[in-house]
């Protein structure tokens, strides 16, 4: 069975806008990449960078840091490719799904919205 | 559960894509052997510096009496204790050596007309790296990247 092991290495979290509020509507884009650290047999290692803005631009968080997929050849193989041209990686939604919490509570410490936990989409 | 002494001993293959990951993970092996066997090995000296002259009686128990198919010692704990860390040193002794051994010769192995591409398995048995498959059908993987941009469900 594959184990993810999601470690957060780097934070950031600026509110952009005088005006904002957490109360308000707001959807966030997100720009995204994973590259590979290290690969054995039985595990691989990624860095991850997240960059979540709000739209409008009310705020930005950058998360960054190291996931460790340890499983079977095609264990790790399935979490990294995506079903398709729309939807991200397992992996990806994973890494989103891990470091949600730290995002939600720092989105609540700026008073800026909260972005939504859902699975993510490809914005067009 | 809490590891005493002794050392974690991996039996199984393991795939590398560079032969000289294969040295440096022997090393690192061999390495943690040595480590794990200095500070067994320090147990029982101190002990036998502590008792000053006296023979091998000191970490030999003799309270060991066979229940079902295992030894059982529940009247000297420390004796029975200190008899095991010496089984266990003397049972590291050839796993080094033999370690060793094949780090020193691993040259004649990097010396083979080996594939730019190849791997190499990697066979370990009780902890001893035993025997390596040169693998030029499997290459390394190329190194995964990915990027996009998404945004959250409204």
């Amino acid at each position: 069975m594959l184990e993810v092991v999601v470690l957060i290495e780097d934070v950031d979290a600026v509110r952009l806008s005088d005006k904002a509020n957490e109360n308000e509507n707001s959807n966030y884009s997100l720009n995204v990449s994973l590259a590979e650290k290290d690969r054995s047999t039985e595990h691989l290692v990624l860095n991850y960078s997240l960059e979540l803005t709000s739209q409008p631009p009310m705020a930005r968080f950058k998360v960054s840091g190291s996931a460790t997929l340890s499983g079977s050849k095609d264990e790790v193989k399935q979490a990294i490719t995506a079903p398709d041209d729309t939807r991200p990686p397992p992996i990806l939604v994973m890494i989103y799904e891990r470091i949600y919490s730290t995002i939600y509570v720092l989105a609540g410490a700026l008073k800026v919205p909260q972005p939504l936990p859902n699975l993510l989409k490809k914005s067009s | 559960m809490v590891q005493e002494t002794g050392t974690e001993l991996y039996s199984g293959i393991m795939r590398f894509y560079n032969l000289n990951d294969v040295r440096k993970y022997m090393k690192e092996l061999l390495e943690r052997y040595q480590r794990d066997y200095d500070r067994s090995s320090n147990v029982i000296g101190s002990l036998l510096r502590a008792e000053g002259g006296k023979g091998m009686e000191v970490i030999m128990s003799k309270g060991w009496a066979k229940v079902g198919a295992m030894f059982v010692d529940s009247s000297d704990p420390d004796k029975g204790g200190m008899e095991l860390t010496f089984q266990l040193v003397t049972e590291m002794k050839p796993r080094i050596s033999k370690t060793e051994e094949v780090l020193k010769s691993f040259e004649s192995v990097e010396s083979l007309p080996i594939p730019a591409e190849a791997s190499f398995l990697l066979y370990l048995h009780g902890g001893i790296p035993e025997r390596l498959v040169i693998d030029a059908t499997e290459p390394k993987p190329e190194a995964f990247a990915y990027k996009g941009d998404y945004s959250t469900i409204p």
